[in-house]
């Protein structure tokens, strides 16, 4: 099939090697036989949303996260229409606080976000900063990444990763991270989180064949570095849980 | 008395710390408990220069530090780079007599970007020297942006800056500041109309975050950006470097200044310009820093030539986590003629603490080893699949995944003699200069 995929803001929102959560997803897709368009969506341009079938945010420093949303909002409703329809998306880093309802920055100024998830964050003076390991109700394997965010996040109710045995989540140490709505997910893992965790990859293609309506017949495609870096990334890890 | 006492400890402390091969911050660290405010005390000399920024910083204070030294000026600097507040102040103590006055001329201090405005709260140097800003130990420092926020508190208003003109982000320090001195590069042979790399720190101002332009590039998001709305631009500079010919090893400074180039990077060349403009502020004449710059092979180990089997190899050392050290090195390599193999370990992604945050490697431009001349490609250490991956990635053919480094390196050592050059940190580096393979040239 024909698969488009929307990359909000690529250059301004690319702190970590957040496009590779693009790169892995398209070759993934490929490998499956179908063709991948990636259209990216720059500030003040204009963007079809319906009918993407994939939708995608990286990180961005705080200030380039405003300047994001000052466009985003743009795109609020659209957003949310398509996220109701199970259209999956992944807002990555600080690209997560745009779906809540507020972001209060460091300096007490609250921006809005476009409302898909009844969080709010807070930001703050002090980054929390640790590799983190997790798990999901997406797959039985451990979630791997790494937390840098000066954020805690308040009053998500369907967390991406519902335990977190090292590292930060949404309210601090140890506690729920991300959020997921349907087929929309959120975390504040910086960087390429899908190449690190294949089996998360897995859900992501999954979700796109679903939202497509189209059988997945067979399994994802991975190289076998993506699971021997994972293996190692995830055994390290939790000998220090 | 206990600024006595805070110096009497201090070196007492030093000593015995260097007998039994200690590190320099545990005296300052006593000292700075028995009097806190001992660096507003003590008498400082008439020039304190400071140096911070991502990338340079110490082979510019290195490079300072010779030149300063050749023109006569009896210098002080924190050579161990210990270069946090404690460590400052063993330095400060160990070269003070015991009436607090610093023996020097001048007091010159690499200074981590994170910690410097707890350095500076009780003295303040008379000039600021910052590099650059850029991704760096992101596990660490968040993103340039915070970095800049972190610096920005530790700059006095008395204090003169010098500024990269070439680097966007780095040069808002200047905004409402009275005293900025500018160093720069001009158009040059290697300029390129656009920015290059994978990621595009330059797209956005970081004033207004509205779109900039280029004039010309020299690396990565470097060179003459303009913003297309508030003004933020490349300023005219101070001291400029304006003829360049890396391919000759030629740099030419304000027109008349000609330096040969011992190590033919662009990084050289900034460090170079930092150096050169920082004393040039402290009066040293152009002259006196070409015949010390001239051919100048930096001390700090951070290139390293050996043998290996038939093998000349070249260790250009990268930061992890800094992708445009690792991008200035991969350039290096893709500059070079003859043919050559390319050793890349990750092993260890930093010796201060430990992650297994491979985020960065995405952040590497590996794409510019797919030259006719890099015969071959070996990912080796730890992290070597996640090497892997992210060559996946790439155009780069001919790479192979050796996990072991020893393993790696009896490979060279069996076969081929063509040019080696082996790109990894300070953290992973004698992890295979210490084999017993490889025979370090002085």
């Amino acid at each position: 099939m024909d698969i488009r995929i929307l990359h909000f803001y690529p250059d301004l929102m690319s702190l970590y090697g957040s496009y590779a959560n693009v790169s892995v997803l398209k070759r993934a897709l490929e490998a499956l036989g179908n063709t991948v368009t990636v259209e990216t969506v720059t500030p003040g341009g204009s963007a079809e949303v319906a009918g993407a079938d994939y939708l995608y945010m990286g990180a961005g420093t705080e200030r380039a996260q405003k300047a994001a949303l000052a466009d985003f909002v743009r795109y609020g409703e659209a957003v949310k229409a398509l996220a109701e329809a199970g259209c999956p998306m992944l807002l990555a880093g600080t690209a997560m606080e745009l779906l809540g309802k507020t972001i209060t920055a460091a300096d007490g100024t609250v921006y809005h976000g476009i409302g898909l998830g009844d969080f709010t964050s807070q930001q703050g003076t002090k980054r929390f900063v640790e590799d983190v390991y997790g798990h999901t109700e997406l797959c039985p394997e451990p979630v791997v990444g790494f937390m840098n965010k000066c954020a805690v996040i308040s009053g998500v109710e369907t967390p991406l990763l519902t335990a977190v045995e090292l590292g930060y989540g949404n309210e601090g140490a140890k506690t729920p991270e991300g959020f997921r709505y349907r087929n929309v997910l959120a975390s504040q893992l910086t960087g390429p989180l899908l190449v690190k965790n294949p089996r998360l990859l897995d859900k992501v293609v999954e979700a796109v064949y679903a939202y497509r309506n189209q059988p997945l017949t067979g399994p994802v495609p991975h190289d076998a570095w993506t699971e021997q870096g994972y293996a190692i990334t995830a055994e390290q890890l939790k000998l220090r849980v | 008395m206990r600024m006595f006492f805070a110096i009497l400890v201090c070196k007492l402390g030093r000593f015995v710390g260097k007998l039994v091969g200690k590190g320099s911050s545990m005296p300052g660290k006593a000292a700075l408990k028995i009097c806190p405010d001992i660096l507003r005390r003590v008498q400082l000399p008439p020039h304190i220069i400071a140096v911070t920024g991502s990338n340079g910083k110490t082979s510019t204070v290195e490079m300072i530090a010779a030149i300063l030294r050749a023109d006569g000026k009896h210098v002080v600097y924190n050579e161990e780079g210990s270069n946090q507040i404690e460590g400052v102040t063993t330095l400060v103590l160990t070269n003070a007599t015991f009436g607090g006055k610093v023996k020097a001329d001048v007091l010159l201090l690499e200074s981590d970007e994170r910690y410097a405005r707890f350095s500076f709260r009780f003295f303040h140097p008379t000039q600021f020297v910052i590099t650059n800003l850029y991704r760096d130990q992101l596990t660490r420092n968040g993103h340039p942006e915070w970095v800049y926020d972190a610096i920005l508190p530790a700059l006095h208003p008395d204090t003169e800056l010098i500024l990269n003109a070439d680097d966007p982000l780095s040069s808002c320090f200047a905004e409402g500041r009275k005293t900025v001195k500018w160093f720069g590069l001009d158009r040059c042979a290697l300029s390129t109309d656009a920015p290059t790399g994978v990621y595009h720190d330059g797209a956005y101002c970081p004033r207004c975050h509205a779109p900039m332009v280029y004039d010309y590039v020299h690396y990565n998001h470097i060179g003459a950006y303009r913003c297309t709305a508030c003004g933020h631009a490349k300023p005219t500079t101070d001291y400029t470097a304006t003829a360049l010919d890396l391919e000759q090893g030629v740099l030419t400074l304000d027109g008349t200044v000609e330096i040969r180039l011992a190590f033919r990077s662009i990084y050289n060349v900034y460090n170079i310009l930092a150096a050169y403009a920082a004393c040039r502020e402290c009066g040293v004449a152009a002259e006196t820093v070409r015949s010390v710059i001239n051919n100048y092979m930096l001390k700090n180990g951070r290139m390293q030539t050996f043998t290996l089997g038939r093998h000349h190899g070249t260790l250009l050392t990268s930061k992890h986590e800094n992708s445009i050290a690792y991008d200035t090195n991969l350039r290096y390599v893709a500059a070079s003629k003859a043919d050559c193999t390319v050793l890349v370990i990750v092993d260890a992604v930093s010796r201060k603490y430990f992650t297994s945050e491979t985020s960065w490697l995405w952040d590497i431009d590996f794409g510019l080893l797919a030259a006719p001349h890099v015969k071959k490609v070996l990912l080796s250490g730890r992290y070597c699949n996640d090497l892997a991956e992210r060559f996946s990635f790439t155009e780069v053919s001919g790479w192979t995944v050796v996990p072991e480094i020893s393993e790696a390196a009896e490979q060279l050592a069996s076969e081929g003699g063509e040019d080696l050059y082996v790109i990894t940190c300070f953290s992973d580096r004698d992890k295979l200069l210490n084999l017993p393979a490889v025979k370090k040239e002085a």
